[in-house]
């Protein structure tokens, strides 16, 4: 009986406040607004960032003796020959680069992200209105910012087992305040401008989270996991923040270089 | 029956603050930024990335290394709760709860880096007025921005925005912002300091989930390393610190980039950014890899373009 009661309860706990709501597309669904201009501020990796690294420093990156070979014999000029000079403006490394990013959504289901550096643009394809998630592209030759499929992050939980009533819990914030942002169908590239080398292999995973400031200056951070089973030992993990700018006057277009 | 279930739902329902993530375990940190500044410490004069000001920067210049060896009271000095997040921070997060309604009270951390303990209040408290005491790991109040953790952190000592003499002052006011994505935690740190800075100084850090990690205890003894006159504090005075641009020769830098300020850490100053004193050298020769203490070299022999010797640490 009162196993039954306890159930009923939780029961009871776990009813939407209203009636169902129909499905939603990811602009409507979306928790924090990203869209508008925004700047990354060099306060991390300056040296790495700022200025083209010295050739063969691998600070902080969890590379292997394949990738040092590699990093080792970068050559700049043999980049620029073969028209390679978007080789650190993929998206493994997009978003370390300094410069301005622009987020708009580009249709209901597609969030676009420019940047000024290199004229990148990255598309973040969400799950259309009830339907299934978008499919990454099979076959065909990677690009330097892949395929992405977006998603409003969930509430962590610790399995992908799926408990509808539950019993003697409550789960309160099902749905977190993230972008959650997986990057597959790469071209290889470099994860720094001094020839760290990734390969097509890799996935990038990244996470956006909003943030506003005590002085009311508004945020992002963008947490990138980089992994790559050809040239890293395990996932290289960095967070970056960019600023919101009230307008796109500092806009500033470059193309790709490679010094 | 109906008025049993109605119990039961009530008392279910009635606990109004639950950790909306749960932040618990042992976290290792993942040095993938600013790895040699983190790991075997950053170079003398390197202020890169820092939006100091005019006194912070003044402060930051009179820095001697040997001052931790001839002042004692330095030797043992704690991390605070700012800084260590940045700094060698293995970090273990317990929480506790009410058991009388299973609200959340608190978060504690620990880092093993000067045994600093810490607790987040999350109960709704205030802060305690101004005149209250300051301690390394101040004051912190936690609220829930949806599963974000956002940490106010008042009643700070002073300390270090990077331990090459970049000092905090003890009127900074900390946030932090917590996220937890599957195993992976990031942790973004706001440190304002009207003294020190010019501008809010924004960073952040990563750590991944490690069950297996053991954290040991700290021990801390004070010892004069260098011999010096009681009570002499090793210093530079204005304009006579002989160390400040070897980290720009080293690197093939601009001196100014290498001073700091707001101005520095936006992408336009790479096009104002005036010549290095010294070419770039042609290839990396001093902390090339730099994950771990394990793999970070040293190297201290190597002699920079231009003849200057290897920065001191």
């Amino acid at each position: 009986m009162a196993g039954f009661m306890i159930a009923a309860a939780a029961a009871l706990m776990a009813q939407p406040p209203g009636p169902p709501q129909p499905p939603r597309s990811a602009k409507a669904a979306a928790p924090v607004d990203l869209t508008g201009n925004w700047v990354s501020v060099i306060s991390e990796d300056w040296r790495w960032r700022m200025v083209t690294p010295i050739k063969g420093d691998f600070a902080s990156i969890p590379v292997n003796r394949e990738a040092r070979q590699v990093g080792e014999a970068w050559d700049p000029a043999r980049d620029e020959a073969a028209g390679l000079q978007c080789k650190a403006y993929g998206a493994p490394a997009i978003m370390r680069v300094p410069g301005r990013v622009r987020i708009a959504w580009q249709d209901e289901n597609t969030l676009k992200l420019e940047t000024d550096s290199g004229t990148q643009t990255r598309l973040f394809h969400f799950a259309p209105a009830g339907g299934a998630p978008p499919q990454t592209p099979q076959g065909g030759e990677g690009t330097w910012q892949g395929y992405s499929i977006a998603n409003w992050e969930r509430a962590p939980r610790g399995a992908e087992i799926p408990d509808p009533v539950p019993i003697f819990s409550v789960r309160q914030g099902g749905q977190g305040r993230s972008l959650e942002v997986a990057t597959t169908n790469l071209r290889a590239g470099y994860l720094r401008k001094n020839g760290v080398p990734y390969s097509a292999g890799t996935t990038v995973n990244e996470y956006y989270d909003y943030h506003k400031e005590r002085n009311g200056d508004e945020w992002f951070t963008v947490t990138t996991i980089v992994r790559d089973p050809k040239y890293l030992t395990g996932p290289w993990i960095t967070s970056s923040d960019f600023k919101k700018e009230p307008d796109g006057s500092k806009w500033d277009p470059s193309p790709c270089t490679s010094r | 029956m109906k008025r049993m279930v109605g119990l039961i739902a009530a008392t279910l329902l009635a606990a109004p603050v639950w950790a909306q993530v749960d932040f618990t375990g042992e976290w290792a940190p993942a040095y993938h930024e600013d790895g040699p500044e983190r790991l075997p410490g950053p170079e003398l004069g390197d202020y890169m990335g820092i939006p100091l000001s005019d006194a912070g920067r003044l402060r930051a210049d009179s820095y001697d290394a040997d001052r931790i060896s001839v002042v004692t009271e330095y030797q043992c000095r704690p991390h605070s709760s700012d800084y260590g997040m940045r700094g060698l921070g293995n970090l273990r997060v317990t929480r506790e709860i009410d058991p009388a309604n299973q609200n959340l009270v608190a978060f504690h951390t620990y880092m093993p880096a000067w045994g600093s303990m810490r607790t987040i209040w999350m109960d709704g408290r205030p802060h305690p007025p101004a005149y209250a005491e300051h301690t390394f790991q101040g004051f912190s109040t936690g609220v829930w921005e949806g599963n974000m953790l956002t940490i106010s952190t008042t009643h700070l000592k002073a300390n270090y925005l990077r331990r090459n003499g970049v000092a905090s002052s003890d009127k900074r006011i900390v946030t932090e912002h917590w996220t937890r994505h599957g195993n992976f935690l990031t942790v973004i740190v706001v440190v304002e300091d009207p003294v020190m800075l010019t501008e809010p100084f924004v960073r952040s850090e990563n750590w991944y989930l490690d069950p297996g990690q053991k954290l040991p205890q700290m021990y801390c003894e004070y010892a004069a390393e260098v011999p010096a006159p009681v009570g002499s504090v090793p210093n530079h005075l204005p304009g006579k610190n002989p160390f400040l641009t070897e980290v720009a020769k080293w690197y093939g830098l601009p001196v100014e980039a290498t001073r700091g300020g707001a101005k520095t850490m936006y992408p336009e100053y790479r096009k104002v950014m005036p010549k290095p004193i010294n070419p770039q050298p042609a290839k990396c020769e001093r902390f090339c890899v730099c994950t771990t203490l394990a793999d970070c070299n040293l190297n201290e022999t190597v002699t920079a373009p231009g003849g200057a010797p290897a920065p001191r640490r």
